[in-house]
Formats: structure tokens, C-alpha cells, sequence
């Protein structure tokens, strides 16, 4: 149901009124720049075109978001009223929230490591106080594990950084896992069902390993004892 | 052009939130910015009691979002500093009373009146803080050279990461010479475990707790270590960037350098 078939606007060709149908309602563009008089008679025109389907339409007057008036829209409000017997006359609606604005305010979280689902997981940056990494298998972290922050896994838990909040490897009762930081100082490290915590760290920093061995969870410096320099054979873990 | 909300966060209680947004407002304001500090603790207010403005509230934060007054009505313009606004929090409602929705159209009302909005974010993460972050466009988290206030930061961080807001760090309350001793956390320490952009570096002062009880503007006080940090935080905010962070630990007089001096030459001599 449009009647002047033009996206300009009012202005743009010198025509201060112009009508279409959106929905159920009579959505009519103005010019308030114009006097009283002349949007009345331009609205006139298209009005009587439409006869009796205006009668109890809804009307939105629409300022083509410049300000207008409150009582020039009392006025044309009046007019269709009187002449055409529309029904309700209000303003557009207030525009809604972008929402792509707000996606982009969220984005960090939806395109975070909540969503990854492969075994073996590898992740790069800062894991923070109340933020929980989980990997089925084994866990990489190209960062620092902050105190308060935990990391669950499957398997192994590597930290190329500091690991100074919870890292809970092998779970539930993995007891071969094993956990490696290039600086070792957690809160608390769980390997299968072990728990072991306040493991006190040697000074200077320098990579640590965490294993069980004799029902035991054992500290050690990885360069120096690490457990698979004494395997006879690569394998896959 | 329009203005800045920056909200003012920690996650603890009791690290300086208050005091940081009614200084860095003042200093702001002192340098001629057009600033409004809004107290977000709705049902524990106390920025007002900072300010010294408790005998002057008639409307409120909650008043303005329900339509009941104007931002000009709600503002309270400070007696001593030109420019400073401050828009109390209610003291009989709770924190549920407004909706993160209500403070985003609160906000860009605001960054039209006013170069910069400071937010006094209450303490913890639940329904005060989404108010506050809401519609926030920077934030200042402010923490203490202690475990638990850095952990809590370090959380706040996160969530305000999670809001697409980079927060800058002021560390609040160091005290040199617990820091040289080693009982206290050096803002390295914090620094390392954050991982932010230091905006500023507070030492612990007496003029604090004697301008918040007494309303006094601490950036006023100028014999205050405080409020001459305040001051550069606030330039560091108002386009100055690079202005050089000092550092109190490191922090001497011209008669201990030269003490220092001194005493070497001496025991060179000697």
C-alpha cells in the first residue's frame, strides 16, 4: 500500500509529506521544517486518496529523526482526526538497542575457550580469578594461571608461564598425569584422586614438574628429573 | 563531543573506591572538566559523606531513573570546586531498585552534560556491579598491595574483559617502607599478576582519612602525597597519557638524597 514509491526523503525533492503502509499502521514521513498549513494540505492529498481506509487507521507521523515540535504534532494529529476520523496518531517508536553493538560488547566471552571441544586443549593468554579452563585430555596454557583461577583436565596440564591457582590433571583417576609451569607455584594440584597444596617453591624461577609416585604427589625440577628421560621409547600420551 | 563514564571497581570492600572517584573527580573538575560523580551503592551511600554534600541530597540516583526529578535536580554542584557534580545513591532502597537498562539511558544523558561521569561501583560482583558496568565506557580498578584484594581485582578484571571494557589499574594504599622491608606486595607484584595498565600509584596517607571525615577535598590538601597522585591520575585521564607514574617506594627528599650523598662521599673517605 505505498503511494509515493521514493526513498528520498522530504526534503531531498521538495515534497513535505509522504505516506506508505508498514504493518497496520499509516506511516507518514513529514518535514517539520514546513508550516502548519502546508503539511495539512499536503497530508490532505494522499488522505482523501485513501477514503475510507483511513478511517480508525493507525497514524505514525514521523519526523525523519529531526525534533519536532510537540504542538505541531497536536496539530496535524487534530487535523487527521477531524477530517479523516483515524484512530490512534503517535511518534515512531524509540529505535532499539544495536544489537550488534551489543554482540560486540559480549564478543570476547562467545568467541572465548568456553567453546572449545576438542580433546586436547591449547590456550593462549590470562586465565583469571573465577575462570575455569577444562580440557577432556590435555591442557595447554600459553600464559599465566592467575591465583583463584583453576584448570581441569583429562590429562596433562602444561603452563609456559606462571601457574599459581588450581590445576586439577588426571581427573577423575588419571594417577599418570602430570603437571608442568615454567614457574611452579600453585595453590593446589590435584593428579587422579591426590590432592597436594602450600607445595612450597624452590627460589629462582625456573620449570617444575608435578607427579605421583608412591601414592605420593613429588615436585621436581623438570630439567634435572624429569620422568621421561629414563623412557626407552617415545610414546604418545 | 561527548563525554567519558568510567567506572570505579575493585570486587573488595575498603580498597579506596570512594575516595578514588571523589579526588579524581576533583582534580578533573579543578582542571576544568565538567564532571559528575555518581554514588552507584544504592542502600549504603557514602560519597556524599566524602564529599561533604550529606545535608544537601533532595533527589537521588533512583529518584532520576523513575522520572521523579532532572539530572539538574539530582546533581548536587560541590561549594568548593567549580564544575563538580554529585548525583547520591538512595539510601532506602536496594540495589534491585534500577536495572542495567535504566543506567545505559541514565549514561547517555549524562555524557552529554558532563566531560566526564565517574561511577562509585559498590563492592562485589552481583547486581550493584552489572548496574555500574553496564553502560561504562573505561574502568578504573582500584586495588590494595594485598592477596586478597589483588584476587579480587584479578576477578573483576575478567568480568570486565568479558564486557569489552579495558580497565586500568591505580594500586591504593602503599606503604614504601613495608614494601622495602618485604611485608608488603610491591606494585610490581601487583602489576605482575594483573596484568593492566597502571594508571597510578597511591601512597598511604593520613590526609585521607582526615579529608573523608571531614568532607574536604583531599587534591585541595597541598601538602597531601595522596592528593598530588590523585592530581596526576587525573591528568593522566584527561589526555596525558604518558605522564610518568612515580613511584613512592622510590619516593626521597632532596635533604635524604643528599643525605645519601653524603654519607657515601664520607664513607669513601673514610
Amino acid at each position: 500500500m505505498a503511494y509515493e514509491k521514493s526513498d528520498k526523503k522530504p526534503e531531498e525533492n521538495d515534497i513535505p509529506v509522504r505516506l506508505k503502509g508498514v504493518g497496520d499502521s499509516l506511516w507518514v514521513t513529514f518535514d517539520p521544517g514546513r508550516s502548519p498549513d502546508v503539511l495539512k494540505v499536503a497530508l490532505a492529498k494522499p488522505f482523501e486518496r485513501l477514503g475510507y481506509l483511513a478511517v480508525n487507521a493507525r497514524v505514525i507521523l514521523d519526523p525523519c529523526g529531526r525534533e519536532v515540535a510537540e504542538s505541531l504534532v497536536k496539530i496535524l494529529e487534530n487535523f487527521l482526526r477531524q477530517e479523516f476520523q483515524v484512530g490512534q496518531v503517535s511518534l515512531p517508536p524509540s529505535p532499539r538497542p544495536d544489537k550488534a553493538k551489543i554482540e560486540k560488547r559480549e564478543q570476547d566471552t562467545k568467541s572465548g575457550w568456553g567453546n572449545a571441544d576438542g580433546d586436547t586443549v591449547i590456550i593462549s593468554g590470562r586465565v583469571r580469578s573465577g575462570q575455569k579452563v577444562e580440557a577432556k585430555k590435555h591442557l595447554v596454557i600459553l600464559g599465566d594461571l592467575n591465583p583463584g583461577a583453576e584448570a581441569i583436565s583429562g590429562g596433562d596440564i602444561i603452563v609456559m608461564g606462571n601457574l599459581l591457582g588450581t590445576a586439577l590433571a588426571g581427573q577423575p583417576d588419571n594417577e599418570q598425569a602430570v603437571i608442568i609451569a615454567l614457574d611452579f607455584r600453585p595453590t593446589q594440584v590435584q593428579i587422579g584422586g591426590f590432592v597436594a597444596a602450600g607445595v612450597p617453591s624452590t627460589p629462582g624461577i625456573h620449570p617444575e614438574i608435578a607427579r605421583v609416585e608412591d601414592n605420593c604427589v613429588i615436585v621436581d625440577d623438570y630439567v634435572k628429573a624429569s620422568p621421561f628421560k629414563r623412557l626407552a621409547w617415545p610414546k604418545i600420551r | 563531543m561527548e563525554g567519558k563514564i568510567i567506572v570505579v571497581t575493585s570486587g573488595k570492600g575498603g580498597v579506596g573506591k570512594t575516595t578514588v572517584t571523589a579526588s579524581i573527580g576533583a582534580a578533573l573538575a579543578l582542571q576544568g572538566k565538567r564532571v559528575a560523580v555518581v554514588d552507584m551503592d544504592i542502600g549504603l551511600r557514602n560519597l556524599d559523606v566524602v564529599m561533604g554534600l550529606e545535608n544537601r541530597i533532595v533527589f537521588n540516583i533512583v529518584d532520576l531513573i523513575n522520572g521523579r526529578c532532572k539530572i539538574r535536580q539530582a546533581a548536587i554542584k560541590d561549594r568548593r570546586i567549580n564544575n563538580l557534580f554529585l548525583i547520591p545513591a538512595s539510601q532506602s532502597d536496594d540495589k534491585n531498585a534500577i536495572k542495567p537498562e535504566d543506567m545505559s539511558k541514565i549514561c547517555e544523558q549524562l555524557k552529554k552534560e558532563f566531560d566526564f561521569t565517574f561511577l562509585d561501583c559498590p563492592a562485589g560482583i552481583e547486581q550493584g556491579f552489572k548496574n555500574a558496568i553496564e553502560a561504562a565506557d573505561e574502568a578504573l580498578v582500584v586495588c590494595t598491595p594485598e592477596v586478597s584484594a589483588v584476587r579480587d581485582a584479578d576477578r573483576v578484571i575478567g568480568l570486565l574483559y568479558a564486557r569489552s571494557i579495558t580497565p586500568k589499574l591505580i594500586v591504593n594504599r602503599i606503604i614504601p617502607k613495608m614494601v622495602q622491608k618485604g611485608d608488603m606486595l610491591s606494585h610490581e607484584d601487583v602489576v605482575e599478576v594483573l596484568s593492566i595498565d597502571l594508571v597510578g600509584l597511591v601512597e598511604m596517607d593520613d590526609a585521607v582519612v582526615i579529608a573523608t571525615n571531614t568532607g574536604t577535598p583531599l587534591v585541595m590538601q597541598k601538602d597531601s602525597k595522596a592528593g598530588k597522585a590523585f592530581t596526576r591520575i587525573g591528568m593522566r585521564l584527561d589526555g596525558h597519557p604518558d605522564l610518568p607514574v612515580e613511584d613512592p617506594s622510590s619516593q626521597k627528599s632532596l635533604w635524604k638524597k643528599l643525605g645519601i650523598t653524603f654519607s657515601r662521599k664520607n664513607r669513601i673517605a673514610s
